[in-house]
């Protein structure tokens, strides 16, 4: 009776030795989460004016500026303040700018550069997102697969101290 | 069928098809996610600010500005303290050890690093945009003009298409 009942077992599939490989990715899966990056590091590239070279020459009169205060941002064209945005619940109105940057690339299309200049004390994080905000916008397009295009505004961006 | 399930053997064989294939695609999954080698390592103990920008980073000279000190290439060199008290006007240490790097070329990555003059800063978001622009105006003064900052990439509503013209 015991005799045929080995039998009728190994009659049944073959089986795999799978063991080793399982060890092999158990050790694998872990050392490869470890390992793993998950977040992905890209760079903001700037346009600084060269300690060394002259200012390039400008052609173009309007020379437009996001300066980032302690109270809000300013938008001025290098002389007078074309719009100031208070800051809203503590925070800076990102969204307003986007929009403004939006308005101003429409009626200078050929225009570039942009200078964004920051208060000394304000965290750096906020340069990059107020760059950002300058450098491209997203708007509503049905045409793409997110439902949203983005645009380029004014990727030629300097950065300074505000005065 | 009383028999049948009488004899059934005691310890069936566990079903691992399914776990070695959930083993196998995560193995490959992450196997090509570690295959595209980093040029930038994300540091530990600060937080980048985030941005939806998609350069990659270069091969460059890389600062690492955190809340306590400015590390250049690796070795620390100034206190983030210092800059602040400092009130304009270069940071001596970094231009030094910038110098430094130009001077001290030892392997082939070395010499790309420093020919490339470029740099790459790598900065704590919270820190006051003064240390930040005092940096780069060091590595400005010191030849190294061309600056990126580097950032942690965020997803944006338009995903990863390309930026089109107005």
């Amino acid at each position: 009776m015991r005799k045929h009942h080995y039998k009728r077992n190994t009659e049944g599939e073959p089986e795999l030795a799978v063991t080793t490989f399982l060890n092999l990715m158990v050790v694998l899966v872990p050392f490869l989460l470890i390992t793993a990056v998950f977040s992905r590091l890209t760079i903001v590239e700037l346009n600084l004016p060269s300690a060394a070279g002259g200012p390039t020459p400008q052609e173009i009169g309007f020379r437009p500026e996001v300066v980032v205060r302690e109270a809000g941002i300013e938008v001025t064209n290098g002389g007078t303040v074309i719009a100031a945005l208070p800051k809203v619940d503590g925070e800076y109105d990102l969204e307003s700018l986007s929009n403004l940057m939006l308005a101003l690339k429409q009626d200078y299309s050929e225009v570039e550069d942009m200078s964004v200049l920051l208060e000394p004390q304000i965290p750096y994080d906020w340069l990059i997102r107020v760059m950002d905000a300058v450098r491209t916008a997203e708007i509503p397009d049905p045409a793409a697969a997110s439902g949203f295009t983005r645009v380029a505004l004014f990727t030629a961006i300097s950065v300074g101290e505000a005065p | 069928m009383q028999r049948l399930t009488r004899y059934r053997p005691r310890l069936q064989t566990i079903g691992l098809t399914s776990l070695m294939d959930v083993f196998t695609i995560l193995v490959f999954f992450l196997l090509v996610n570690s295959g595209q080698s980093e040029l930038l390592e994300s540091p530990r103990q600060m937080v980048l600010p985030e941005s939806v920008v998609e350069v990659k980073p270069r091969e460059t000279v890389v600062i690492h500005v955190n809340a306590e000190e400015v590390i250049v290439q690796g070795e620390p060199v100034a206190r983030v303290a210092d800059i602040l008290a400092l009130n304009g006007g270069d940071v001596e240490p970094i231009m030094a050890r910038l110098a430094e790097l130009q001077d001290r070329v030892i392997g082939a990555r070395t010499q790309s690093v420093a020919q490339s003059l470029e740099v790459t800063i790598l900065a704590d978001k919270e820190v006051p945009f003064i240390v930040v622009k005092q940096v780069m105006s060091t590595c400005t003064a010191q030849g190294y003009e061309r600056i990126s900052l580097a950032v942690v990439q965020k997803e944006s509503l338009a995903g990863s298409v390309a930026t089109t013209q107005i």
